[in-house]
Parts: C-alpha cells; structure tokens; sequence
C-alpha cells in the first residue's frame, strides 16, 4: 500500500524525534550525579533534560507509530506540510539561497574583510535571484548596475551603522 | 487606583512631550513598513531592532522595539487588504475580508478601517494591560518553584496545541524539541556543561537572540525565496478618514474583539495570529449578517484586526508579570529587556513601578502612531509593496548575519543563526510550529530550576506538585488539555458534534 506523501513525512520526523529523544535520554543518564560532593540526588543535571528527552521519546514515539498506520493528523493531504511539494522554480531558488547564504555566513563572513564581502553577497544574490525570476521586467545591464548600487550603499551603510554608531567590531579587519 | 492614573499619565506626557516622540514614529513607520512586505514578520522586525537597540538606554531602546512590535502586526493588514498575503501570520483573518473589499474598489475604506480597527485594539489591550497586570504580578508573588513548574509546562503544552490546531501532536514535539535545546550548556546548580562534548561556546550555551533570528529570520528568507513570487499591485485609494470615522460605529464587534485579543495575548506563545483568528469567528457567530463574512465584510475586517491589534498588549501582560513571553515577538521583547538590565517578573511592580507605566504609556504613543501615520501615509506606504523579494532577501540576511554577530561578537552566534534557519525552515515544511519552539527555549531555565528545586525541597515527593491550590488547578489544566488532544478524544468530540449538528438539521 503506497502511503500518503504527510504520512511519509511524519514517518521520517517521527523516526527524527524518536532517535533524538532516545540519544538526549541516554545523554542524561550518562550526566554525573555529584555523588563524591553529596549532592542532592534531586537537583543532579540530567534530572531535567532526561525528564524532557522522556516526553520527547514519547511524542516521538506517537507520531511513529500514526504515521507507520498511515494516518495523519485530520486525514487530509496538506496538513502544513508542504516539503513534498517542490517545483522546478522553487528547488532553484531555494538552492540559490542556500548556497549563496550559506557560503556567505558560515566561509567568508568573520574571514574575510566585512565590506568586500558582504557587497560580493549582496550582489551575487540579487542577480543570481533575478535572472532565474521568469517575471524579470529589468534588463540584465539594468539588473547588473542595480544590484552593484544595492551591494555597495548596503555593505558601506551596514558597516558605518555597527561600527561608526553602534560601536560592533565587525570580523575580518579594515579593507580601506 | 489615583496614584496609578497619575504614574501613567506622567509617562505618556514624558514621552510625549520629549524628543522620544521622534523614535515612536521612526520605530512604529519601520514596523508598518516591516509588517507590509510578504515575508517579514514582526518577530524578525523586533529581533532585527534589537540588535541595533545597544547603544540606547534602556528606555528608548524598550519603547522603540515596543512600536516596531505594534506597527508590524498593523502593516501586515497593507500587504493582506491590497495583495490577499498576510505581511504577517497575524494578517490571515485580514486577507479574507480585505482582499474582496480592495477587489471591488474599496482598498482606501479597507485600510482605514484595518487602521481603526488596530488603534481601537491596542487601546483595549493597553487599558487590560494597565488594570491586570499589577494586580496579576501580585498575584503571582504567591507563586512558587511548583507553580513555575507547571507554569512552564502549561506554556508549552497550551502553546503547542493552540498554534497547531490541525495537529496538537505536532505542536507538543516542537515545544518539548525547544526544551531540549535549552538544556545546552551550563546549567545553573552545578554548573556542568550539559551536551557540550567539551565545545567552551555550546558550553555557554545558547543565547536566545541568535535562536530567534535564525527560526524567524533566516528561516523566512528560506520560505520566502522558496514561494512563488506575488504581482506587483495597483490600487486606488479614497475615502480613507471618511471610513475611519463609520468603523467607529461597530463599537460591539471592536469591543468584544479587543477583550479577545487580549485574551489570546495573554496565554503564553499564542500570540496575534489566535487573537485574530478567534476574534473574527466571534464576530461571524455575533453577526446580523454573517452571509457577508468571505465576501468582504467591514465587520470581519474589523474584528481581525482589532483582535490580532489587542493581542500585542496582550502578550506583553505575561512578560511584564511572569517573565513568560505571550507570543513570540514578545519572546524577543524579553530577551532584550533582560540584555537592557531591565527585570521583569513578579516583583515588577514593587521593584520598578515606573518602568511598567512607561511600558504602557510606549502602547499607548504606539497606537497612536499607527493611526497618524496609517491614514495619514496611505498612497506613500502603497511603493513600499511594489519592492522586489530580489532586491530584500540579501540585506536581510546580512541583517540577520551581522545582527547576531553584534549580540556578543561571536562568530558562533551567526553559525547559531544559520542552523536554526535551517531548523526554522525543515519544521515549517513539515508543518511544526516555530513558535511553541521558541516558547520552549524561552522557559527551559524556568522549568529546569523549579523542577529541580521543587523535588529538592519535597525529596523527591511528587505529591508536592499538587498539594497547593494554584498548583494543583495548574497541573489539573495540563492534564485536561493533554487529555483534550489525544487523538481518540479528539476523533469522540468530533464525531458527538457532527451527530449534534445532523439532529439540529433533520430538526429544523
């Protein structure tokens, strides 16, 4: 019997959740108990998480077994979940933006000066987002100049604002 | 009660009469313009500003994330009455009744009365906010780690089977999956660093403000990239403070709303998006012409957003009283009160009376803000929704990067950020609600140090949790509602319902 794509989802976030709670319960039970200090058996630290990590292997453990039976929440396709509703546009524009964010905020942000950088981003994104939007109107010279003026005046203002008013050191050093 | 009235009015004419009008309107035009714009919620708008509230004193910097909060939950109404999308959760209900309204040419009535309906709804929610809290902070002086246990728990529990109504399963699993989180670090009795595997930044656990950012920030450049993209809109707008006035006339629905909205703020992590969606079905039952709701309704209109409006002050009553946020813009509000050195909690009113009558003396300018310059800015305000997601996505995240970078110069924070981005967005695919998450994170500590404590001092004795009144009608409460969202009581209630509604249709 093929399942309902939700169901499918829940099997594999209910299957998420029942490893997590199982591996933070386990976690707890491994947390010291303080017993060379006599402490109270009562305030010991794994006492909460493992109390949670329980209810959490419970929801889990719920949300498993509904999903194994093949039911969902109100029996209806499209409870919230829209994970396995993907169109061409969407996968390209979503994996655009996890790219490009992604190897802005986790490589070059904090390595490398901030102003360079974060224009180089700006600019990318927004013509990178452009040129795959099929209800583009601009030109691609009229894209390229926008996004330029955008990346420079928003990586210049950004810096003066943290640096200049708020007092933030940004990461990566002067560029000029 | 004179002493307060005088408390009060002293803090609307300090703000008034001083340079701080200046920010209330920056602060509420940003959140309107914020709230406008498909995609950026008021969480975000808050959580944004708050990064750049450092420098300020606390006062200025509370009072312009309070009107930020107050403009975005209204500019969202712009985006829903003029596009058909809420520019916030909070502006579904709007949509429904504005949408239709716009289409046969009455945007310019629409707005002013979504304008009218949020004034008149922050006005009730404020006079709630003014009359219950002093009397809910001395009330919750009674309070003990048993109490805040369960409040804890009730929070969570409450939060997610509100905010996820289709499936309360869900909602429980992300509330408890935000407790978990808040275990991260050192926790404050022993001070083991609890799943740290040796890392000193997990050590110190994580701060909320990059959480927040991330599930709510990051996250919604995510769904928003991920969308189709919407048409650029084309308007016309008249009669605007004609139908400002007329709205006044429904005195009964803005009324009845605003009490619900407040309501909804009031219960933890449920926020503007219930206060709205309830209001408007109260209207739709109250209603002498209840064949209109869907098809552009003044009354449903105004019930939405007066509700959604009321919700604000609403949410700020458990803030100030209990340090437990009612929705999750006011997650952020006490994350950053707490950053400001402010306290709040219990001993708010003995401790810092004048704090909490400037808070609502900031509703009040708030509110009045919304009103000025939503009448006054309505064709301006229009250009703000012609602006491209192409053009947005990328400053915003850089807002988001360097914003969470800012709290504490850590480069952890932003790799914070962009996991709960992640994390944000795989839960909103998968239809987990975001916020009882984020409620979790907040009241992880509240519920590990009273938990713990309360075991202490019983030794163990779980009979303590119930054996005081407060507590014992507390953890009746989370037994009900944990009852009510079993899947068997559910489907039983359901089914008793629809039998009830046959009988009543082969009766009449």
């Amino acid at each position: 019997m093929s399942r309902l794509p939700v169901a499918r989802t829940d099997l594999a976030c209910g299957l998420f959740i029942t490893i997590l709670g199982a591996g933070a319960l386990v976690e707890s039970l491994r947390m010291p108990r303080f017993e060379e200090r006599n402490a109270d058996p009562f305030t010991v630290p794994g006492l909460t998480p493992g109390f949670v990590s329980v209810v959490l292997l419970i929801l889990g453990a719920a949300l498993l077994l509904r999903a194994l039976s093949g039911r969902t929440a109100t029996s209806q396709i499209g409870t919230g979940v829209t994970i396995t509703q993907w169109n061409r546009g969407s996968v390209v524009r979503t994996v655009l933006t996890l790219a490009a964010v992604l190897t802005y905020g986790l490589l070059l942000f904090g390595h490398f000066p901030f102003v360079p950088v974060t224009a180089a981003f700006i600019f990318a994104f927004t013509v990178g987002a452009e040129l795959i939007a099929p209800e583009r109107q601009l030109s691609l010279l009229q894209v390229l100049l926008g996004a330029a003026v955008l990346a420079i005046a928003g990586a210049f203002t950004l810096h003066f604002v943290f640096t200049d008013i708020f007092l933030v050191r940004l990461p990566g050093g002067r560029w000029w | 009660m004179m002493d307060s009235l005088t408390r009060l009015l002293a803090s609307i004419a300090e703000i008034g009469f001083s340079a701080q009008i200046f920010s209330v309107l920056w602060a509420t035009l940003l959140g309107i313009i914020v709230g406008m714009i498909p995609g950026l919620t008021a969480t975000l708008g808050v959580a944004l500003l708050t990064t750049l509230t450092f420098s300020m004193n606390p006062n200025e910097a509370i009072l312009v994330l309070v009107c930020m909060y107050i403009g975005a939950i209204y500019g969202g109404s712009r985006s829903a009455i003029l596009l058909n999308i809420p520019g916030t959760p909070a502006n579904a209900a709007t949509a429904i009744e504005g949408f239709p309204l716009a289409r046969s040419g009455r945007a310019g009535e629409a707005m002013a009365i979504a304008t009218t309906g949020s004034f008149l709804g922050t006005m009730v929610g404020m006079v709630a906010l003014a009359v219950i809290s002093p009397w809910l902070a001395e009330f919750a002086l009674k309070f003990t780690s048993f109490e805040f246990f369960w409040l804890a728990v009730f929070g969570v529990a409450l939060c997610g089977q509100l905010t996820s109504m289709d499936d309360v399963l869900k909602g429980w699993i992300a509330g408890f999956f935000g407790l978990l989180i808040s275990m991260v670090g050192q926790e404050s009795m022993h001070a083991y660093a609890r799943f740290s595997y040796g890392d000193p930044n997990l050590a110190g656990g994580l701060s909320l403000l990059p959480v927040l950012v991330g599930a709510f920030g990051c996250a919604e450049v995510f769904s928003v990239m991920r969308q189709e993209a919407t048409a650029p809109i084309k308007a016309k707008v008249s009669g605007v403070i004609a139908a400002a006035f007329s709205s006044l006339r429904y005195a009964v629905t803005w009324l009845r709303s605003g009490l619900i909205g407040t309501f909804m703020g009031v219960v933890p992590g449920v926020g503007e998006d219930m206060g709205a969606w309830v209001s408007y079905a109260a209207a739709r039952r109250a209603s002498k012409k209840p064949e209109e709701f869907g098809k552009g309704s003044v009354e449903g209109l105004l019930a939405a957003e007066t509700g959604n409006s009321s919700a604000v002050p609403g949410a700020l009553i458990p803030v100030l009283t209990l340090a437990i946020p009612g929705s999750a813009p006011a997650a952020v509000l006490l994350a950053a009160m707490v950053i400001h050195g402010l306290r709040p909690g219990p001993l708010i009113m003995i401790q810092q009376p004048d704090f909490f009558y400037s808070i609502v003396a900031m509703v009040f300018w708030g509110s009045v803000g919304i009103l000025v310059l939503g009448l006054t800015l309505t064709r301006p305000l229009l250009y703000v929704l012609r602006v491209r997601r192409e053009w947005l996505m990328a400053m915003i995240f850089t807002l988001c990067v360097v914003g969470s970078f800012a709290i504490a110069g850590r480069l952890f924070d932003v790799q914070v950020m962009i996991a709960f981005g992640l994390i944000g967005f795989l839960m909103r695919e998968t239809g987990f609600p975001v916020a009882p998450m984020i409620l979790g994170v907040v009241l992880g500590p509240i519920l590990d140090a009273n938990l713990r404590r309360s075991l202490s001092l019983t030794e163990g004795n779980l009979l303590g949790f119930v054996s005081r009144p407060i507590s014992a009608v507390l953890a009746c409460i989370v037994l009900v509602m944990l009852i009510s969202g079993l899947p068997p009581v559910r489907r039983w209630f359901a089914n008793r319902t629809k039998a009830m509604l046959s009988r009543r249709g082969s009766d009449g």
